[in-house]
């Protein structure tokens, strides 16, 4: 059965480029166009595709909005093609948070050099997010009631009613993530107070345009401090420091945060692996690691060596995961101690600490 | 990714790309007039945010840079952070024309170069809300007017400096951004843009503009290369309209006349932007092919041979129409083109070869054909207009053998022949309705330009005029449409130049300050009629007449004797400009001439009615089609000619001997006023002078410009519709004629060109 893909775009010739793409994969096919929001949403409903690429700008109903309506009305894969400006990551994260399990750029130059790997990187995207489960638990998280927890400055406010005391058996939280990580670290982090008594470091594969705005988002929703890392910072308790995408986080010298370049050659710009080295050699079996949902296997190296210092690690389960890759790789090699649910992680971190 | 001229992916683009760039010529004009409508903001925002993306996708970076920059500062219009004002407008317009030229040239085959950096810096600064300078871009990358952020991919163009140099990647930190906005905040008004450019000295927010912005407007309206060396050797874009026609354009018009049906392939031609598809909707498309299937049987008949033939003729065209049917439409996935050729055909001669022309359309087409590949969701097939060319004219043999069929039947009286021709002429008349209809494109087309062309006279002339376009629905003729788009303009230009008088004119008189411009097109039976209208000055024919004596038009007597209608049309003669000095816009006196000739050529016809102080009104006609024509057929001595029905007014019968003589040339009164009338016969025959005339006769009454005139002809044959076919070589150019065809009876007819003829033979009669 190839799966159904309903491409909604305003422009025929994107429309008919992104078929052409996807029709040359035998695994997937077009169920239908769209083209535009309000289309889309009805399309969706009569059709059930499995998953839907959706462009944001679109007259009479924008993509934004019919991402929130077809999540409401019933929860699909939606894939956004967003442009890498500053708007487009504001769009795209709205787009995120409106369910939207992941994003592509829409200048497929970015993707890559050539056509052919623009068809290869969309081909796998779609069918790495076409699970069904993944859609339903977006639904579920976008489903909870928002509430704005930043506090004035200054001030701290316990949000989510639990206080944390800490048994000093981690001395740093590490999560990283990838596709879905968005909306699985606005999870977790959210159940998190504010005077959470660990640094916090955050791996997260995302654009360099985007990470900025991405911090500044979760800043707003949680009630710890979320913010861009800087090289050159210090680690301090109850902040989230997010690594800038397209660079690569180290931690050096005792909770000190040091932001490179990295070797051009490396795949993820920045990639969870060389924080968790980082974090291994500085911290040894002090580490809480987290290897939340996303594509391939980046972590499960570093997640290793964590392990093998005296570190836990803990990973997202299937069910949950909008992509189960980077969990699986570290759940199947056994380095993982405790397997959860999204929902679960913040209750037992809480605990572990 | 590397310059593929034929790549099918460019070429998809570039047609989708056509379409938005038109509306958005559109959309800007009337954003100027109501700039805070939200709509209109968004779909020029949209416009040129699909232009970019499609424009990354096939790897024009070019294009994408100046559409990145527009498309941000469109994003801050909609966003209620900056007002739209003059200079922002003038900006955005030749941002237009710059992605118009790059679009012309990159549709030539050959790759764009980059917009002005100029314009682009100025587009950046109205975005900063700042002056700055390329200087001070360059030093300061931290606060640099970075929120044109730039994807780490983007600089690969040397020319945009700003870009390259600036150091930003697109990360821009929390403060950098604060110190944006902060900047944004408060220099809201208009501060100078500073930039090397000597053009844009002056403050443009107010609506004065200074002489370099004249001269730069002047320069985008006749379409000269952008400052900053664009590489367009194309200097007509579509906005423009020039004064002359170039020896190419006349000879594709000609072509496009005499049926070859050459759709404009080269770049050399100043044709509008659309793409070289166009769109025939799937149930136009099914009818067609229903026709060509479904209706109407041949065979089963007892026939005579010749009839036999025919039919084996008719069936055989029939056969082709249908091929070339299905080659047009060849979607990829079989599925869609089996569907489309509706395989439900009764057994026809023309149906068993079906299957072929769809196993034809399987395999991959030549470069040219358009083909749409998506399986489902499109309702529209794109298809080469040569395609439709070829079609039109096998419908067009078709017509010609469907009539001689009917005279042969209607000499040998079979009953059930003549049901069966009965049907076919019924077939082939909703097949060439159909067909035609296939290339019918509703005159928006040419229309859409029209604001943007009377705005950018009109500032510069400053006046104060206002556009009013109705029937933008009403269809015509692709061909059509773009033969009359040069006349048109000329026109328009002309009623603005010409006609609206200055506003303190205009307000002395008791005016409006405004003057309006109407231009509307219907449709009447088997012509359009266009007419262009404005509430200017109108035309003193006393002026005329002097001008016309001035000028050695013809000498005083003539002219005094000319009634006001035909002094209006002396406007139409060679040379002839009322303007005293020459402008650049009009007054060269090559115009008006061009442009009726022009539209003579399509069979049409031009009119004007004046009135001294309150305005002109310009009618044009011109038929519905160029490539079959309803026509009178006459006879004179053994020969036949075909006069075009639609410059035919009436037609009675002449008693000679009820003439009169003025002036030397022949006339009969008809309802009181003298009607000048020709002989024919003495033109177009042979030693047929001096053979005595008959006493009686017919006279076909005809439409010369303003002026009537009647046709003496012997014989009356009747009404017949026949399609145009060039003359050979040894007739091409023969005045006074204009195509030829076959008739029902298997003869040739000449057709005549009514106005060539009074203009050749009228002036040897009278000096005879």
């Amino acid at each position: 059965m190839p799966i159904r893909v309903l491409v909604v775009d305003d422009s025929s010739f994107f429309r008919r480029q992104i078929s052409k793409i996807i029709e040359g994969d035998p695994d997937i096919e077009v169920v239908d166009m769209a083209v535009d929001g309000q289309d889309a949403i009805e399309k969706a409903r009569t059709l059930k595709p499995d998953v839907i690429t959706m462009d944001v700008e679109m007259p009479v109903l924008d993509g934004i909005s019919a991402v929130r309506a077809i999540m409401q009305d019933a929860p699909t894969a939606i894939l956004m093609f967003s442009s890498l400006t500053q708007d487009g990551a504001k769009a795209t994260l709205d787009a995120l948070e409106a369910g939207a399990v992941d994003f592509l750029p829409k200048r497929f130059e970015d993707i890559a050099r050539d056509k052919e790997q623009v068809a290869r990187v969309l081909r796998e995207r779609i069918k790495a997010v076409a699970r069904p489960g993944a859609s339903a638990s977006i639904a579920r998280v976008i489903a909870k009631p928002k509430i704005d927890k930043k506090p004035a400055p200054a001030q701290s406010s316990k949000a989510s009613g639990a206080s944390a005391s800490n048994s000093g058996r981690f001395q740093i939280l590490a999560i990283g993530t990838s596709t879905g990580g968005p909306i699985a670290l606005q999870t977790v982090l959210t159940d998190l107070p504010a005077d959470f008594p660990l640094p916090i470091v955050l791996v997260q594969h995302m654009p360099g345009s985007f990470t900025p705005a991405f911090a500044e988002r979760l800043d707003q929703l949680c009630s710890i401090h979320v913010k861009q890392a800087e090289d050159g910072e210090a680690l301090k308790p109850g902040v989230a420091y997010l690594a800038p995408g397209g660079m690569q986080m180290r931690i050096v010298g005792r909770g000190q945060i040091e932001i490179s370049e990295g070797d051009s050659s490396l795949t993820y710009k920045p990639s969870v692996d060389i924080t968790f080295d980082s974090l291994a050699d500085e911290y040894n079996k002090n580490v809480l690691a987290l290897v939340l949902t996303g594509m391939g296997h980046d972590g499960s190296e570093g997640a290793r060596n964590l392990k093998l210092k005296g570190s836990e690690v803990w990973a997202q389960d299937e069910a949950s995961s909008v992509v189960y890759g980077m969990p699986a790789a570290v759940n199947d090699a056994g380095t993982s101690s405790k397997v959860l649910a999204l929902d679960a992680f913040g209750r037992e971190i809480l605990k572990a600490i | 990714m590397s310059f593929d001229p034929d790549d099918e992916i460019l070429q998809d683009f570039l047609v989708e790309a056509g379409e938005i760039l038109e509306q958005l010529g559109e959309q800007l004009v009337d954003l100027e007039q109501s700039p805070t409508d939200s709509e209109l903001l968004n779909a020029v925002f949209r416009g040129f945010h699909t232009i970019k993306g499609g424009a990354s996708f096939v790897g024009l970076n070019n294009m994408v840079e100046v559409c990145h920059v527009a498309e941000d500062v469109f994003n801050q219009l909609r966003q209620g952070e900056r007002e739209i004002n003059a200079h922002l407008m003038d900006v955005i317009l030749r941002v237009v024309d710059a992605v118009n030229d790059m679009f012309e040239t990159v549709r030539g085959g050959v790759e764009a170069g980059p917009a002005a950096p100029e314009l682009i810096s100025q587009l950046k600064a109205i975005h900063d809300g700042t002056a700055v300078s390329e200087f001070d871009a360059a030093a300061a990358p931290a606060s640099a007017p970075a929120p044109v952020a730039q994807e780490g991919a983007e600089s690969t163009e040397p020319p945009s400096k700003l870009l390259a140099e600036s150091g930003d990647d697109g990360d821009i930190t929390d403060e950098e951004f604060e110190k944006l906005l902060d900047a944004l905040d408060e220099s809201e008004t208009q501060v100078e843009s500073a930039t090397v450019d000597i053009e844009e000295s002056a403050v443009s927010a107010d609506d004065e503009i200074t002489e370099e912005e004249f001269e730069q407007l002047l320069d985008d309206i006749h379409g000269d290369a952008q400052p900053g060396g664009q590489p367009t050797a194309e200097a007509a874009t579509p906005v423009v309209s020039e004064d002359d026609i170039t020896e190419e354009e006349f000879d594709m018009l000609l072509d496009n006349l005499h049926g070859k049906g050459q759709a404009p392939a080269a770049p050399a031609e100043a044709s509008t932007a659309a793409g070289s598809g166009d769109e025939i909707s799937e149930d136009e498309f099914e009818n067609l092919l229903d026709d060509l299937h479904g209706k109407g049987s041949h065979g089963g008949v007892p026939l005579d041979t010749q009839a036999e033939q025919l039919v084996a003729q008719a069936a055989e065209t029939t056969e082709q129409i249908a091929m070339a049917a299905s080659t047009a439409d060849t979607a990829p996935a079989p599925a869609p083109a089996v569907e489309a050729a509706p395989p439900a055909a009764p057994v026809t001669p023309a149906a068993e070869s079906q299957p072929k022309p769809v196993a034809e359309a399987k395999t991959p087409a030549k470069p040219k054909t358009g083909k749409d590949a998506a399986p489902q969701g499109e309702t529209t097939v794109r298809v080469d207009t040569k395609r439709l060319d070829d079609i039109m004219n096998m419908v067009g043999e078709l017509v010609l053998v469907r009539n001689r069929l009917v005279t042969l039947e209607s000499a040998m009286g079979n009953e059930e022949m003549a049901q069966a021709i009965g049907n076919l002429d019924l077939v082939t008349a909703d097949l060439q309705t159909a067909v035609m209809k296939t290339r019918m494109q509703p005159i928006k087309k040419v229309f859409g330009r029209f604001p943007r062309v009377v705005r950018d006279l009109a500032r510069s002339l400053r006046k104060e005029v206002s556009l009013d376009l109705f029937g933008e629905d009403t269809d015509l003729d692709k061909n059509l449409v773009e033969a009359l788009a040069d006349p048109l303009v000329h026109l328009v230009r002309n009623a603005v130049d010409h006609g609206i008088e200055m506003p303190d004119v205009r307000e002395s008189v008791g005016k409006l300050k405004q003057g309006t411009v109407v231009l509307g097109a219907a449709q009447e039976g088997d012509h359009i009629l266009l007419t262009i209208q404005d509430d200017g000055g109108g035309m003193d024919p006393d002026v005329l007449r002097a001008k016309a004596v001035e000028k050695g038009v013809m000498d005083a007597e003539s002219a005094r004797r000319l009634t006001d209608s035909e002094a209006f049309s002396l406007i139409f003669a060679p040379g002839f400009s009322t303007k005293d000095e020459i402008s650049d816009i009009s007054g060269r006196g090559v115009g008006m001439d061009v442009v009726k000739t022009r539209i003579v050529q399509l069979n049409g016809t031009i009119e004007i009615d004046s009135k001294l102080g309150v305005g002109t009104k310009l009618a044009i006609k011109v038929p519905l089609t160029l490539a079959i024509m309803p026509t009178l057929m006459v006879r004179l001595d053994e020969q036949i000619f075909a006069l075009p029905l639609v410059s035919v007014n009436e037609i009675f019968n002449l008693d000679l001997t009820h003439t009169n003589t003025i002036d030397g040339q022949v006339c009969v009164m008809l309802r009181d006023s003298p009607l000048p009338i020709y002989f024919l016969r003495d033109w177009l025959v042979n030693q047929m002078n001096g053979v005595k005339k008959e006493a009686v006769g017919h006279v076909v009454v005809v439409t010369v410009g303003n002026q009537r005139v009647g046709f003496v002809v012997e014989h009356l044959i009747g009404q017949e519709e026949v399609v145009i076919k060039p003359l050979g070589a040894g007739l091409k150019g023969t005045q006074g004629l204009s195509g030829a065809t076959i008739t029902g009876d298997g003869r040739i007819a000449l057709i005549l060109d009514v106005p060539g003829l009074v203009k050749h033979y009228g002036r040897q009669m009278a000096h005879t």
